[in-house]
């Protein structure tokens, strides 16, 4: 499969980095055309911001890619096409609404004095759907009303529409299921067969085993390991290259749990149809309980269920002994509950507004005399515990968008500090922090479980979800596959689960 | 509005009146409204530049044509005098900003307001106000609910415009019992619609005739278009047409176009300078229109002119201007059509 | 949104030159909520100058500046209104027609026999509830049923006048209500009761946005609505008591309007879905809300009103007019635009 000379594109040196965080921080490797080159690393990485300066959509701040030996360098993702980059990203991107043809000639119809040839759009769109083995796709179907699988195939028709040498497909199986797998190896190697590359991102080991020709290991932003043959190397090699740590955060130590503390929160075979079912969970007074699993595995929707921000089909959360109303976020925010959301920016903060009020949002009735707030009250409060939390720049009239995204995250923390919330909640505590800001964040997490609180993290890092947590629950599909305490279980041991695979 | 009616009696002499203002403001020049007969001597009397009058001025907005001649026939008027200075605030159809004009006119202690108001009775209050304070008030066509917020009021006669149109059809079609006599009318549920369709009946029926096919439009060219397509549809022959209005009478006759009938003559409604060209040249199916006044805002003007300046209506023994002006709706024909040509509105 | 936003936004940046500091600090003031009413308050002003330049003493007259207050009163309290639903992330379409439909509903015979028969105020609570029910309906249907604002208020806009002119047939309803005349014709100490009920609303208005748990929670679920469902705000029960609280609004407007024309109509209050969204807009209130200014929204409505003062008083037309509130509502939008940028930095 492998053929020697010159790489249809090397990767040199690639660094990438946003405004307090290093996101590529030095990219090696080389993808030869007719290969499928396999990217692994933790959430976090760097994997999305590669891809993304690969099809052009990013500007690498240093290091060169050249293609066929040339430097090039894409100014947005129309160049990266141009050149023969594609990329499929997990998020399809096809108009609903637009026909399968009008989707795959989007933006270079072909077209005489503006009006685009509709027979040849057509024709040629059978042509690619043909040739990617997938006949089946009628060309003039709506492509919104096709399966995951299906539109998958199209988004590929459209990378080779433009005459794509190299296709980039991120977690493409995560969308699909056992049989559309199979279908899509097959199209892979077909395309291979033709000297098309292809780079593979994904979790799954035995997917990797099965597709891959190499693998490329990325671990805090750089190539910890580069063309290591997919089907030889070890799993458990690969696992310490992904997690070999050359960053330590510092957990804190933790005071053993007292076993007679009262249990705090209790989940009951809780379940959303067609996302997870019956979970089960008890969290006690000062006990932290971390979720782990991968994005897409059900963990996130349980904390929104937990919050009554999900109406679950089944189960029951009762806080203190006492049952609350289905699918009512004012019910569990009344009985104490509070959520740090994984989307900060979206789902957790008013970003333009001021950082008190951010604070006391949940907690207006206590500020309120008749329904007229004591501003004066809010900020001393709200300037207590920044003071306390660390929030830096300090000033509780800045808006929070000028904040980092650690002191944001505090923020949305003293929100519920500030309501003395009874559970918290906690969805990426730590994503797009700092490394600095993070061993902070952990600290007060800890702190906040020593006052008692009963604590609940889902985090894609596993290291994260191991250094702080009591207790582990494993989500995998939806469905909790393991549950112990933190001590009695290493990270590979972890990873293997969330990925479902045998490891030894 | 049964107000209105008891007025009518009293707007007997007024249509006798009329007639002067009228002529008199077709005429371009004193000369030519001496050769009309009005009394040479007394109109020039009222002519002359007496005390200075300042008269404001408010109307609708002008989304007709008819209501942009209005203003158009006002400001042409108050040209004419140099002891008249008009000032004019155009087209509204917020009776809260109309109401404020007329405040501004107050507030600038003019000395009369000749007021077209969009909602007769929602402008009531702010008249009283003005002729508490002292300023003449003249009333055009919409009329005020009270009789205290005028000193004089210049109104159309809907219910004459379909008598004058029954009329001449009924002379056209004389001795055709079985002629058929259609009647495209404007927004229906407006009382000036439904006299101005009375009226037609009425005359109608005096000489034996009747409404066979009704529709009716909402003043614009769409909606005449619309419905004449409509009627032609539902008439396959058809001797007769009164269309109550010529801006919505645009449409009429695109319709009538396509449909490339032409068996019958069609009478107009509210005189478009439009139609009346078509009735000179008489090479169209508009036999006739009937005028309801765009200059019914210009004799509002003459009439405070007059009213502040203390003078009387020249033909009139009494001394006072008149209460009440009702105009008279008279048929433009070839015949007579270069009388009223001047004084048409342009759609 | 104090000036304490200002400042925090100046002092980061240490040690600039002098001439440096003091254009900062400009900026830094003209970026606050303080500072773009002061952008209003000068272009109000630049209106009041022309005005005295071009009409004189017509122009500066006690009386005359009465006669744009009352003018800016009725549009001016469907303003406020609109501040608050618009501050709330939404938009109401509507609301000309619901001032339309209050005004015929409170003076249908019935109603005015009523009012006859018992209390004036039966006209005023007729009105109101029936500006209340049409935002309920917004409200619930944008809430509850999930339908765009911008569809549901459209149905309600051509809903509202429709019945309006069901009821009354389309006939201009003369109110014969002596005691209710009586009241609001007259003055406190000069001014007129039409004028103070505007003040009174937008201080109110004011007050509750500002000062109150509803105000806040009002910047929350405009500012960003998830984030506020997820800290545990009601969402769509708030959005529901914004729509209905504009609805109070029109109905309030609608017994001014009865009060000044002596009639209701479903003619009345054509077109106020633009001119209020057009004043909350200039005055600083962001159309995608979480941000909105109720004394931003009154020098909006004040500018409008000046400058149909002022073009009345030249004797211009309207048309000109439209074309000046045009003009002056794109310069409002682009400069708050970029005073909005340089508060970024």
């Amino acid at each position: 499969m492998t053929s020697s000379g010159t790489p249809l594109l090397s990767v040199r040196g690639v660094v990438k980095r946003f405004p307090g965080v290093t996101a590529l921080g030095g990219v090696d490797f080389d993808v030869r055309a007719g290969e499928v080159h396999c990217l692994l690393g933790q959430n976090g990485a760097g994997k999305s911001t590669l891809i993304k300066v690969l099809a052009g959509a990013h500007r690498p701040d240093e290091g060169e890619l050249r293609w066929q030996g040339e430097v090039v360098s894409f100014d947005n993702p129309t160049d990266a096409m141009r050149t023969g980059v594609a990329a499929i990203y997990q998020e399809l991107d096809l108009v609903a609404g637009l026909s399968v043809a009008d989707n795959v000639f989007l933006g270079h119809e072909p077209a005489t004095a503006g009006f685009t040839r509709r027979a040849e759009v057509r024709r040629r769109t059978r042509a690619l759907l043909e040739r990617l083995g997938h006949p089946d796709i009628p060309a003039d179907r709506d492509a919104g009303r096709l399966s995951a699988a299906n539109q998958q195939i199209v988004s590929m028709a459209r990378a080779l529409s433009r005459d794509g040498r190299l296709l980039i497909m991120d977690e493409p199986s995560a969308v699909l299921d056992q049989d559309e797998v199979r279908t899509l190896f097959r199209v892979i190697r077909e395309l291979t067969a033709q000297g098309v590359a292809v780079v593979y991102i994904s979790h799954r080991m035995e997917e990797i085993r099965e597709i891959g020709d190499r693998v490329t290991v990325l671990k805090d932003g750089r190539t910890v390991a580069t063309g290591l043959p997919a089907r030889e190397v070890r799993t458990a090699d690969l696992i310490k290259l992904m997690t070999g740590r050359d960053l330590e955060y510092a957990f804190p130590g933790r005071e053993p749990l007292d076993p007679t503390a009262p249990v705090v929160l209790t989940v009951r075979g809780l379940a959303a149809s067609g996302r997870f079912s019956g979970v089960d969970l008890t969290v006690r007074a000062g006990e932290v309980v971390g979720l782990a699993g991968l994005v897409g595995s059900g963990r996130s929707e349980i904390l929104e269920a937990v919050y009554g921000a999900r109406k679950p089909s089944a189960g029951t959360v009762e806080v203190d002994g006492k049952r609350l109303r289905r699918g009512s976020v004012g019910a569990a925010v009344r009985a104490g509950v509070g959520l740090c959301p994984e989307e900060r920016k979206s789902q957790g903060l008013l970003l333009d507004q001021a950082v008190y009020r951010n604070i006391t949002v949940s907690t207006l009735p206590a500020f309120a005399r008749f329904g007229f707030l004591d501003s004066g009250a809010e900020r001393v409060r709200a300037r207590e515990l920044t003071t306390a939390l660390d929030v830096r720049p300090p000033g509780v009239d800045r808006a929070v968008r000028t904040l980092s995204g650690g002191n944001q995250q505090k923020v949305v923390l003293a929100r519920w500090l500030l309501r003395e919330c009874r559970v918290l909640l906690l969805d990426e505590p730590t994503r797009g922090v700092d490394v600095g800001a993070r061993s902070e964040i952990y600290e007060l997490i800890r702190d906040l479980a020593e006052r008692g609180v009963a604590v609940v993290v889902v985090s894609s890092d596993v290291e994260e979800v191991l250094g702080l947590s009591d207790r582990v629950l494993v989500v995998r599909e939806g469905r909790v596959v393991h549950e112990g305490p933190a001590q009695e279980i290493d990270e590979s041991r972890v990873l293997d689960l969330v990925m479902g695979g045998t490891a030894a | 509005m049964s107000r209105t009616r008891t007025a009518r009696a009293g707007a007997l002499v007024a249509i006798l009146v009329t007639g002067v203002a009228l002529t008199a403001c077709t005429g371009n020049t004193p000369d030519t409204a001496t050769q009309t007969g009005g009394q040479a001597g007394v109109k020039v009397a009222n002519d002359e530049p007496g005390e200075k009058v300042v008269i404001g001025f408010s109307a609708p907005a002008a989304d007709h044509g008819w209501m942009a001649a209005i203003s158009a026939a006002a400001r042409a008027e108050a040209e004419k005098y140099s002891d008249v200075e008009l000032k004019v605030v155009e087209g509204t159809n917020d009776v809260n900003l109309q109401i404020s004009q007329v405040e501004t006119f107050i507030n600038d202690k003019v000395d009369a307001i000749v007021l077209l108001p969009f909602d007769g009775a929602a402008m009531t209050p702010v008249a009283l106000k003005a002729m508490k304070a002292g300023i003449t008030v003249i009333n055009v066509d919409r009329e005020f609910d009270s009789p205290f917020a005028a000193r004089s009021t210049v109104l159309g006669d809907n219910y004459g415009m379909g008598v004058s149109a029954g009329t001449y059809v009924c002379e056209k079609l004389k001795g055709k019992s079985d002629a058929v006599v259609a009647e495209i009318a404007g927004i229906d549920s407006l009382p000036l619609t439904q006299d101005r369709s009375k009226g037609f009946a009425d005359a109608l029926g005096e000489c034996g005739l009747n409404v066979d096919n009704r529709v009716a439009a909402e003043f614009t060219v769409e909606s005449g278009e619309k419905a004449a397509a409509n009627l032609l549809q539902a008439a396959p022959r058809i001797d007769a047409i009164w269309n109550h209005d010529d801006d919505q009478g645009i449409g009429v006759g695109a319709a009538i176009k396509n449909s490339g009938r032409s068996e019958f003559f069609l009478v107009g409604g509210a005189g478009s300078a439009n139609v009346m060209r078509e009735i000179k040249a008489d090479n169209g199916l508009h036999k006739a229109t009937v005028v309801y006044p765009s200059t019914q805002g210009a004799d509002g003007i003459r009439l405070a002119r007059l009213a502040v300046q203390g003078k009387s209506l020249g033909d009139l023994v009494e001394v006072e201007v008149p209460r009440q002006v009702e105009l008279f709706a008279p048929v433009v024909t070839k015949d007579n059509v270069d009388d009223y040509l001047p004084t048409a509105f342009e759609s | 949104m104090s000036e304490n936003t200002a400042t925090a936004a100046v002092a980061p940046t240490s040690g600039p030159p002098d001439g440096g500091r003091a254009r900062r600090a400009v900026t830094g003031i003209l970026g606050s909520a303080a500072g773009r009413n002061t952008g209003l308050v000068v272009a109000l002003v630049l209106l009041c100058l022309v005005g005295v330049i071009t009409a004189g003493d017509r122009f500066a007259d006690v009386d005359n500046l009465l006669t744009i207050l009352r003018l800016a009163s009725v549009i001016g309290v469907v303003s406020v209104g609109m501040t608050f639903v618009i501050t709330g992330g939404g938009i109401d379409l509507s609301v000309g027609a619901i001032v339309a439909l209050s005004s015929v509903w409170a003076t249908t015979l019935a109603t005015q026999s009523v009012a006859n028969d018992a209390h004036w105020s039966a006209l005023v609570f007729t009105a109101l509830a029936v500006g209340a029910g049409c935002g309920v309906i917004n409200g619930g249907l944008i809430a509850y049923g999930r339908i765009v604002a911008f569809i549901a208020t459209l149905a309600m806009l051509a809903a509202a006048r429709g019945l309006a002119e069901i009821l009354s047939n389309r006939k201009t309803q003369i109110v014969n209500v002596p005691g209710f005349t009586a009241f609001f014709d007259a003055s406190v100490l000069g001014v007129p009761v039409l004028v103070i009920i505007f003040v009174v609303v937008a201080i109110v208005g004011w007050v509750v946005l500002n000062r109150t748990t509803f105000g806040r929670r009002t910047f929350a679920v405009g500012g960003n609505p998830e984030a506020a469902r997820l800290a545990g705000i009601d969402v769509r029960r708030h959005t529901v008591l914004l729509y209905t609280l504009l609805g109070v609004c029109c109905g309030i407007a609608a017994v001014m309007l009865i009060a000044r024309t002596t009639t209701g109509s479903s003619t009345h209050g054509v077109l106020y879905e633009l001119d209020a969204i057009a004043a909350v807009v200039i005055g600083g209130t962001l159309l995608s809300g979480g941000r909105g200014t109720i004394a931003g929204t009154v020098f909006g409505v004040l500018i409008f009103t000046t400058l149909s003062n002022v073009f009345t008083l030249n004797n211009l037309s309207i048309s000109a007019q439209a074309v000046a509130k045009g003009a002056i509502i794109v310069v409002a939008v682009l400069l708050q635009q970029r005073l909005a940028r340089r508060g970024d930095t």
